[in-house]
């Protein structure tokens, strides 16, 4: 795409925009993504040994009830407002973990209430948590084709 | 302000019941909920725990173990056909943790050849291992009883879902 040349106003405008245009933090909100991220991580540790140690469940099979638990949550913070202003401070921090999935499902279903529970909340639910789940489960089956094509070939 | 006391209700309702019922499902020893954030060193114990031979062989495949610098803490049960080795890896070999078990399981069957090793680096078949090691130990459970469990470990250490 050929680059548009600017007027001399245009030019002047954006020299003035740069001076008053307010830098991104950008530092400031990695650290605090991290940290929030990282307590919502070690809470779901916590849960996973909680299902761990008072149930039967192994390393590898306490993963699926820790997400439900943890998507639970998500949907209670979110329903008593709480989720958002988590999310205003932590940015990435809060939607990169599962919550943040689980948040986006809720949300999305309260605020599609009003237009009723088939059209609305059926209907729009998972509108952003649709292409999660579309993408996720297409990644999913390319790397096991992969996986499996390498098993076949005697690669690993 | 309403909604905040309203969620703590609702958060406060969930932890207790949670707490309740794992206070019913639990019947844990000390050493096993220890081991949640610390290594416990347990006692190389065998089932069969007349023969002295037994014994002295637990221990040396607990020490053939301990020996692998990326492990810190090891259980061994030596049942009469199988015996369990759990075990503990440091935290930034955790990436490495499918090869360390290979490494591992080929070891102690080229020293120990007469015997079959199932080897899990999973935490809960770790706290099942101590668990069932303390029953031994306490003359709570007698040995075929103690035979079965240590088989149901073994089978539940090989469940995926």
């Amino acid at each position: 795409m050929a680059k548009k040349n600017k007027s001399p106003e245009q030019k002047r405008y954006q020299q003035i925009e740069q001076k008053h245009e307010l830098k991104r933090p950008v530092v400031k909100n990695c650290i605090k993504a991290f940290f929030v991220g990282g307590t919502i991580c070690l809470i779901g540790q916590a849960v996973m040994y909680f299902y761990m140690y008072f149930f039967h469940f192994t390393e590898q099979t306490s993963g699926n009830p820790t997400v439900a638990t943890m998507i639970f949550f998500a949907m209670l913070l979110t329903g008593f407002g709480v989720y958002d202003k988590i999310g205003q401070f932590a940015g990435a921090g809060s939607a990169v973990p599962i919550t943040g999935f689980g948040n986006s499902v809720i949300s999305a279903a309260i605020e599609h209430r009003t237009e009723g529970f088939v059209l609305g909340v059926g209907g729009n639910m998972f509108k952003l948590a649709g292409s999660v789940i579309l993408f996720g489960v297409f990644s999913a089956f390319v790397v096991a084709l992969i996986k499996t094509l390498l098993q076949i070939w005697g690669i690993i | 302000m309403k909604e905040f006391k309203r969620l703590l209700v609702v958060l406060f309702l969930l932890v207790f019941t949670a707490v309740m019922a794992s206070c019913n499902l639990g019947k844990t020893t000390e050493e096993s909920r220890k081991s949640m954030i610390q290594s416990v060193h347990p006692h190389p114990t065998a089932i069969e725990d007349k023969n002295k031979n037994n014994h002295e062989k637990a221990e040396k495949i607990k020490k053939e173990v301990e020996s692998l610098p990326e492990i810190y803490d090891v259980a061994v049960l030596k049942g009469e056909g199988d015996t369990l080795v759990a075990y503990k890896v440091k935290h930034m070999q955790r990436f490495r943790m499918k090869k360390i078990e290979k490494a591992l399981k080929k070891r102690l069957e080229s020293k120990f050849s007469d015997e079959t090793f199932v080897v899990s680096s999973d935490y809960k078949i770790f706290i099942e291992a101590i668990e069932l090691k303390q029953k031994i130990k306490e003359k709570k459970i007698s040995k075929d009883e103690a035979e079965k469990r240590l088989q149901k470990i073994i089978k539940f250490q090989k469940e995926l879902t």
